[in-house]
C-alpha cells in the first residue's frame, strides 16, 4: 500500500523537486554569469537549456503517483462539482434513493424481526398453542381442571404447558417494587427446551399447593440481586410470603413472547392455595389460562387438533355445565398464536414498501435518463475535444456511484429514524417489533437494487454516446429523440401516478378510520383521570380487610389539593374484557348452560361520578348498600337494550353467577341504568355490563382511580405517600392517566395510518418528481420544435397548454388505471381500517384531488420552461 | 544507464550531473536539462538511487544523489545486455570476411 504512503508524503515530495529544480537553475545562472553573461540574459539561457520547468515539475511528480486512484479523485471531485451545480436534480436523486432504500429496509426489518424469524426457542416449529374452541367459533381461554384433563388425557404431546399473567410485589430487596410474573405448570422450561443460566426449572411436585418456588428472570436477578449465584436456594419475599429461588433463565429469555417482559416465573402452586373459597386450580368455569404444547415427533399440528378436539367433546358431555360451550379445541403453531393478526397489515405494508421501492427506482432511471439528455451536448463538446469516450462513460458512472452513495448514506439514516419512530408509534400493538434492527442483507438489497438502477440508467445513455456519431448532437438538433425510450419513460410515470393514487387512497382509508375512532365518545371523561394499583398483603386481601383499607385511602385521596373524588373499581373502562359472567334473568328463567353472559365489575359508590358516566335511568349506588341491605346492581345501556329491549330496567332482577363467600347468590335488583363507556378502544359497538357496588362483592382487589383538576402525573408523589402512611410495604404500580390509556389503546390503527400515510406521501413526492422529470425531458428534446412553433406565432400560452395537455394524457392515464387499482386495494385496507368515517368513493375522489394537484405541481415547472422558450436562441442554438 | 554509472563513481546533485554528462560526452548528447528530474525521481522510486540535502561546491543546499546496492546490480545488468546489444549490432554491421 506504499501508494498511500506516497499519498500522504505527496506534499514533501512535491517541495523537494521544485527546492532542487530552482537550485539547478540558480546555479548555472550563477555559472553564466561567471562566463560573462548579464544576469537577465543568463536566466533565460538557463531556462533554455532546461526545458519546459512545470512540465518536468510535473513529470517528476507523476512518477509517485499511483494513476487510477488519482483520476479516480479526479472524478470524484468533478462528480461532486457536476452534482452541486445541478442542486434540485441532485436532491430529487438522494432524496428518491434515501426514501425508496430507508423505508423498505426499515419495513422489512420490521417483517423479519416481527413474522420471519423463527421463537428464539430450540425446535421452535414443534411447538403449538392449545386453546378452546367456543361453540361461536371464537377462541377461548382454558381453566385449569379442563387443562389438567387435556395434559392427562392427550397422547400428542411431550409437553403441555399452561400460563398466566400475574403480578406481585417484591419486598427486601431494596425499594418495594411490583413485578410482572407468569404462572405456569412445571414443565414451561422443559417444553421450550431452555436449561436456565443457575439453578433447575421447576418439579412435577412443586405444583402443589403450599409450594412457593420462583424462577428468576436473568435482568431481574442482574438488577435486583447483583447477579449473586448463590441466590439459588435462598428465599425472597413475593407478596409478603417466601418463595425459594430455584434458578435463574438465561439472558433474553422471555416467554410468553411478547411485548410484556416477564420478570419471574412461578408454579401453579399460587393458584392451588386460596385463602378465600374454592381455588381457582378446581374451578371449571374460570376460564383464564393460556397453553403451549410441544408435539410429539411425527404428530402434525391437523393430528394434534382431532385428538384435543376429541378430549374436549368428551370433556362437554361429562360437564355440561362448564364445558358444553366449549366443545372442540384450537392448535395452531406458536409463532401464528404470536404473530397472530399483526400478519395482514404487516404484509400490506410491506407490499406498499416494495411498490415504493419500484417507483424509486423508476424514478432514478427516469431522472439520469433527463440529466444525461440534458448534458449531450456537454459530452459530445468534450468528447470533441479529446475525451475518450472510455474516459466519458467513467466519469458517468462516477457520478453515478457518488449520487448512490449519498442516496445510501441517507438511506441508512431514514432506515434508523424509521425504526426507532416505529417501535415508538407501535408501542404494544405488535409483538417483537422492538426486537428490530436494521437487517444488513436488506440493507444490503436495497442499496444494490439503487446502485445497479443508478449505475444501468447512468450508462445506457453513456453508452450511446460513446459508442454514436459524436458530433452529431453538436451540429445538428436533438429533435430525433428516441420515441421508443419515451414511451417506456411514459409508461414509468403512468405506473407511479396509479400506484401513488393507491398507496393515497389507502393510507386516506386508514386515516379516516383512526380519526372516527379519535373523535368518537369514550363514553366517560378521561380527561383529569388517573388510575393505579396497589398490591395488597396477603393478610388485607382476606375477607372484607381491604374494604376498610379502601375506605381510609379513597378518604384520604379525596382530601388531597386538587382531587375531586376518588373510587375503586375491578374494571378499568378501555381495559378491555376482564371478567365475563352469566346470569339468570327471573323473568325468563333458563338451565345454566343456556345462561346470557356479559361483562361485570364491582366498583366504589363514587365510581360513576368520578369517571364521568352519567346516569340515565333510576339511581346510582348510595353508601347505604352495604352487606346488610338488599342486593343491587347497575347496568349499563348497552345491557338494558340487549337483554331488556325497549322496557323500563330499573325494578328488573337478574341472578349473576359471583358471589363472595359470606353473601349467598341470588336474584339482584336492577336499580340504575348508566351510559356507555367503552371497554374497548377498538370496538364498534359499546360492550353490556353491569356493576356490583363493592361491599355486596368483596373480591380483592380493584384499581384506583382519582379525578384531579390539576396535573394528573403530579398526583403521583402525593398517590405514593398516601399508600405509605397506610401501608408501608404495599407497592404502587401501574399509575397511568386515562388519556394515555385511551391514546394506547388504538396505537395499532394510529401506526397502521402513519405508516402508509408516510409511505402515500413519499409515492407522492416520488411520482411528483418523476412526471417533472419527464415533462422536463420532453420539453428539452423539443426546444427547436417549440422554438419553430414561437416563431411560427403560437403564444405562450399556447405551449403552455401543450405541455400541460402532455402532462393530462400522463396523468389522466394514471389515475384511471390508479382508481381500478384503488379500490382493489381498499379491500385489502380495509381488512385493518377501524370502521371508517368518510364513504370509500369520498375518500378516492379526494385522493385523485391529491394526485391532481401534486401532478399540477409538478409539471408547471417543465411547462414554463417551454413556455419562455426564446425562438431565436433555440433555432440558433441547434 | 549513464545517470547510474556517473553516480556510481562519486555522488553527485542535478546540475553537476548534467554537466558531468555534458562534458564526458563531449557536448555530443544534447538534452534539455530537465528531463533529468524525471528520470531521478524514477529511479529513486524504484530504490536504485537514494537522496539526501546537502551543500554543493557553491554552497547551495542542494540534492544529492547516491546508488544503491540495488542500482548497482541494475547498471551491471544493464551494461552487460546493452554490451550484448552492441556486440550484436557489430555483428550485423561488420561486412563479411570471406
Amino acid at each position: 500500500m506504499s501508494w498511500i504512503r506516497n499519498l500522504l508524503s505527496r506534499r514533501r515530495i512535491d517541495r523537494d523537486i521544485a527546492d532542487e529544480i530552482q537550485a539547478h537553475l540558480d546555479e548555472k545562472v550563477d555559472s553564466l554569469v561567471a562566463q560573462g553573461l548579464s544576469r537577465e540574459r543568463a536566466l533565460l539561457a538557463a531556462r533554455r537549456e532546461f526545458g519546459n520547468v512545470a512540465h518536468y515539475q510535473e513529470r517528476g511528480r507523476d512518477v509517485w503517483r499511483w494513476r487510477p486512484v488519482e483520476e479516480f479523485f479526479a472524478d470524484l471531485r468533478f462528480a461532486l462539482r457536476q452534482l452541486r451545480k445541478a442542486p434540485a436534480f441532485t436532491l430529487a436523486g438522494v432524496l428518491t434513493l434515501a426514501l425508496g432504500i430507508g423505508a423498505n429496509t426499515a419495513v422489512f426489518s420490521v417483517v423479519d424481526a416481527v413474522i420471519l424469524r423463527p421463537l428464539p426457542f430450540p425446535d421452535s416449529d414443534r411447538l403449538v398453542s392449545v386453546q378452546s374452541r367456543a361453540r361461536n367459533g371464537r377462541a377461548d381461554s382454558l381453566s385449569y381442571p379442563t387443562f389438567f384433563d387435556f395434559r392427562g388425557r392427550n397422547r400428542v404431546f411431550e409437553h403441555l404447558v399452561c400460563f398466566r399473567d400475574t403480578e406481585m410485589g417484591l419486598s427486601g430487596a431494596g425499594a418495594p417494587v411490583e413485578l410482572s410474573g407468569q404462572i405456569v405448570s412445571w414443565d414451561l422450561f422443559a417444553a421450550l427446551r431452555v436449561r436456565p443460566a443457575a439453578g433447575r426449572g421447576f418439579l412435577p411436585e412443586e405444583e402443589k399447593s403450599g409450594q412457593r418456588g420462583v424462577v428468576l428472570s436473568h435482568r431481574l436477578w442482574a438488577e435486583r440481586f447483583s447477579a449473586d449465584p448463590s441466590i439459588v436456594g435462598r428465599s425472597i419475599d413475593l407478596d409478603r410470603q417466601p418463595y425459594t429461588v430455584v434458578g435463574v433463565a438465561p439472558r433474553g429469555f422471555n416467554f410468553p413472547i411478547g411485548s410484556r417482559t416477564v420478570q419471574f416465573w412461578t408454579t401453579l402452586a399460587v393458584d392451588a392455595a386460596s385463602a378465600t373459597g374454592t381455588p381457582i386450580t378446581e374451578q371449571r368455569g374460570a376460564r383464564l389460562l393460556d397453553a403451549v404444547a410441544r408435539l410429539k415427533p411425527g404428530i402434525s399440528p391437523g393430528r394434534a387438533k382431532a385428538a384435543m378436539d376429541a378430549i374436549a367433546a368428551a370433556l362437554a358431555r361429562q360437564y355440561p355445565d362448564e364445558n358444553k360451550n366449549v366443545p372442540a379445541t384450537v392448535v395452531v403453531p406458536e409463532i401464528e398464536a404470536v404473530v397472530g393478526d399483526t400478519r395482514p397489515p404487516i404484509l400490506i405494508l410491506l407490499g406498499a414498501v416494495g411498490l415504493v421501492l419500484l417507483v424509486a427506482c423508476a424514478n432514478m432511471a427516469n431522472l439520469l435518463l433527463a440529466r444525461t439528455a440534458e448534458r449531450q451536448r456537454e459530452f459530445a463538446l468534450r468528447s470533441a475535444i479529446g475525451a475518450g469516450g472510455g474516459r466519458l462513460v467513467r466519469q458517468l458512472l462516477v457520478e453515478g456511484l457518488t449520487l448512490s452513495a449519498a442516496g445510501a448514506a441517507a438511506g441508512i439514516l431514514v432506515a434508523a429514524g424509521c425504526l426507532r419512530a416505529a417501535a415508538r408509534l407501535a408501542a404494544d400493538s405488535i409483538p417483537r417489533i422492538e426486537q428490530a434492527a436494521i437487517d444488513g442483507r436488506v440493507l444490503v438489497f436495497s442499496v444494490g437494487l439503487a446502485f445497479a438502477t443508478t449505475v444501468l440508467f447512468s450508462l445506457a445513455p453513456a453508452y450511446r454516446i460513446a459508442r454514436a456519431r459524436l458530433i452529431a448532437p453538436l451540429k445538428q438538433s436533438s429533435a430525433g429523440a428516441v420515441a421508443g425510450k419515451d414511451r417506456l419513460r411514459n409508461a414509468l410515470v403512468v405506473f407511479q401516478i396509479a400506484l401513488g393514487l393507491v398507496l393515497l387512497s389507502g393510507a386516506g382509508l386508514l386515516a379516516s378510520g383512526f380519526l372516527h375512532l379519535m373523535r368518537r365518545d369514550p363514553g366517560f371523561q378521561p380527561r383529569g383521570l388517573v388510575s393505579f394499583s396497589v398490591s395488597l398483603p396477603q393478610a388485607l386481601q382476606r375477607g372484607t380487610k381491604h374494604l376498610d383499607f379502601d375506605n381510609r385511602l379513597l378518604d384520604r385521596l379525596a382530601s388531597l389539593p386538587g382531587v375531586a373524588s376518588a373510587a375503586t373499581t375491578s374494571t378499568l373502562p378501555l381495559a378491555g374484557h376482564q371478567m365475563t359472567i352469566s346470569f339468570n334473568v327471573e323473568e325468563r328463567p333458563s338451565a345454566p348452560s343456556e345462561h346470557p353472559a356479559c361483562e361485570m365489575a364491582f366498583v366504589s359508590p363514587e365510581y360513576f361520578q368520578t369517571v364521568g358516566i352519567r346516569l340515565l335511568e333510576g339511581r346510582l349506588f348510595t353508601e347505604a348498600d352495604d352487606g346488610q341491605s338488599p342486593p343491587v346492581l347497575v347496568v349499563n345501556r348497552a345491557f338494558a337494550d340487549k337483554f331488556f329491549p325497549g322496557e323500563r330496567v330499573p325494578g328488573k332482577r337478574i341472578e349473576p353467577g359471583a358471589a363472595a363467600n359470606h353473601t349467598r347468590m341470588g336474584m339482584r335488583e336492577i336499580v340504575g341504568v348508566v351510559g356507555n363507556a367503552r371497554q374497548d378502544s377498538l370496538g364498534a359497538a359499546p360492550d353490556p355490563i353491569y356493576y356490583y357496588v363493592a361491599k355486596q362483592l368483596p373480591w380483592c382487589c380493584g384499581s384506583y382511580v382519582v379525578r384531579t383538576s390539576g396535573s394528573p402525573l403530579a398526583l403521583e408523589s402525593s398517590v405514593r405517600s398516601v399508600v405509605a402512611s397506610l401501608d408501608s410495604g404495599a407497592p404502587v404500580y401501574g399509575v397511568r392517566t386515562l388519556d394515555d390509556v385511551l391514546s394506547a389503546g388504538i396505537a395499532g390503527p394510529r401506526f397502521h395510518a402513519l405508516l402508509l400515510g408516510a409511505f402515500a406521501l413519499i409515492a407522492l413526492a416520488l411520482t411528483a418528481v418523476g412526471l417533472y422529470g419527464v415533462l422536463t425531458y420532453s420539453v428539452l428534446t423539443r426546444t427547436r420544435e417549440i422554438g419553430i412553433r414561437v416563431a411560427m406565432g403560437a403564444r405562450r400560452g399556447d405551449v403552455l397548454r401543450m405541455i400541460l395537455k402532455e402532462a393530462g394524457v400522463l396523468v389522466g392515464a394514471g389515475v384511471a388505471i390508479g382508481v381500478a387499482g384503488a379500490r382493489a386495494g381498499n379491500r385489502l385496507a380495509a381488512d385493518i381500517a377501524p370502521a371508517a368515517a368518510i364513504p370509500q368513493p369520498a375518500l378516492l375522489f379526494l385522493a385523485c384531488g391529491v394526485i391532481l394537484a401534486a401532478a399540477a405541481l409538478a409539471a408547471w415547472f417543465p411547462a414554463r420552461r417551454a413556455a419562455s422558450v426564446d425562438p431565436m436562441t433555440a433555432l440558433r442554438g441547434e | 544507464m549513464m545517470l547510474l554509472r556517473t553516480l556510481q563513481r562519486q555522488p553527485l546533485h542535478g546540475y553537476a550531473l548534467v554537466q558531468h554528462i555534458k562534458r564526458a560526452s563531449g557536448d555530443l548528447l544534447q538534452i534539455e536539462e530537465g528531463s533529468l528530474y524525471p528520470a531521478l525521481q524514477r529511479m529513486l522510486k524504484d530504490g536504485m538511487l537514494k537522496a539526501h540535502w546537502g551543500l554543493s561546491s557553491t554552497g547551495r543546499r542542494v540534492r544529492i544523489y547516491q546508488i544503491t546496492p540495488a542500482g548497482t546490480k541494475h547498471l551491471d545488468r544493464e551494461v552487460s545486455s546493452f554490451d550484448r546489444m552492441l556486440e550484436g549490432i557489430r555483428l550485423v554491421l561488420t561486412p563479411e570476411e570471406s
